[in-house]
């Protein structure tokens, strides 16, 4: 998964150049976004997933509904263009692959437990750890930007890059 | 004598070549193979996969890309996007780019190996024609392996076979402009059934 980078588009896209923040203004959005965050119980969104393999033509789009509910249940349930939905609970994650269940003890799977700790730090506002990640904050036109850099030097099949962008309206939560 | 007779009858039948046992009527060559499936350079083949393996079952996306001429990517992720293998075939070249541990066995990997190179391959020498009903049957060899192409007139089934028993049945349904919207791949000699839905847009 070298060089595979996720996507996750929780709300829309803005078209226009992006511009660093400054300090401050990071510090603040990061406060503002933990304060939402922490007073946060359910959140329910539609996203789009968009995977890049540099042989394809064009990104493998899918898309679905995300569901939360604090402290941390993750419901990932992708509706098109297959269903198959994953319910992060406690150390197991339950699978639901187009009406067959099946279920996966995380706890000894590395990857589905990072997956399941960068979903759950990102919607609850968690993830600005800068021991984890290398962080930098754009804007973009009325648009706040997030990007999370990970080091990935061995190991292919973490996350390179996470990016999370949302509206300082909506502010991550929609 | 009557359980010699029987005997004879067993082995006679037992041993008959697999067109013989199922019927095949020779007929004269007419054509070589062209397999379409994954033949297009400019289109990204995706599957929603599901693989069946003794007693468990898993699903994830299956995506072949024909890089070139006889030159193709092959990658299965699990549905949420993580790698499980990665594989190239490039002519008679076969390269694991990436594979899971769990899964990194040989026995496994050449079952795979030798599974796709079918899908993939798509121009093989018809070295006998057979036909039975409105069916023509194409034999051929690829690394040195025994396949029956079924064509009516589009690929419908391959199978591999020994000389007297089939090991693998490969069925192509819902064809659609080149593309086979389903096919399964269904081992007799092992308990392994690859399942493969497109959904490519």
């Amino acid at each position: 998964m070298r060089k595979l980078v996720y996507i996750l588009f929780f709300t829309v896209f803005a078209t226009q150049a992006q511009t660093q923040m400054s300090t401050q203004e990071a510090a603040a959005l990061k406060t503002k976004v933990k304060a939402l965050a922490s007073t946060t119980q359910t959140i329910s969104s539609d996203f789009i997933q968009y995977k890049h393999l540099d042989f394809l033509d064009n990104d493998i789009e899918t898309s679905g509904k995300l569901a939360f509910k604090a402290p941390d249940l993750v419901k990932w349930e992708y509706l098109d263009p297959f269903k198959y939905a994953v319910l992060f609970k406690d150390e197991t994650l339950f699978i639901n692959d187009e009406g067959n269940k099946s279920n996966v003890d995380i706890g000894s799977n590395k990857m589905f437990k990072q997956l399941n700790k960068l979903i759950i730090s990102s919607v609850k506002g968690d993830m600005f750890d800068e021991a984890e990640f290398t962080i930098e904050y754009f804007h973009k036109d009325k648009t706040a930007w997030f990007i999370l850099c990970r080091e990935t030097k061995n190991s292919p099949n973490t996350f390179k890059l996470f990016i999370l962008h949302s509206t300082q309206k909506e502010m991550l939560l929609k | 004598m009557r359980y010699l007779l029987i005997s004879i009858c067993f082995i006679f039948f037992g041993c008959a070549s697999f067109p013989k046992k199922n019927n095949f009527v020779a007929t004269t060559v007419t054509s070589n193979i062209s397999n379409p499936y994954f033949a297009n350079p400019n289109q990204d083949y995706i599957y929603k996969a599901n693989i069946e393996v003794y007693d468990n079952a898993f699903g994830g996306i299956f995506i072949v890309k024909k890089i070139g001429d006889q030159h193709h990517r092959i990658v299965f992720t699990t549905e949420m996007g993580n790698k499980l293998f990665d594989f190239t075939f490039n002519k008679d070249d076969f390269t694991v780019n990436y594979i899971l541990d769990d899964l990194n066995k040989k026995i496994l990997i050449n079952v795979l190996k030798k599974d796709f190179k079918v899908l993939i391959t798509e121009h093989l020498i018809a070295e006998k024609t057979y036909a039975i009903a409105y069916k023509i049957i194409k034999k051929t060899s690829l690394d040195n392996k025994t396949y029956y192409y079924f064509e009516s007139p589009e690929i419908r089934k391959i199978i591999r076979a020994n000389s007297h028993k089939e090991k693998v049945r490969f069925l192509f349904t819902n064809l659609n402009d080149n593309i086979a919207q389903h096919i399964e791949i269904i081992h007799s000699n092992i308990k392994l059934k690859i399942n493969l839905k497109s959904i490519t847009k």
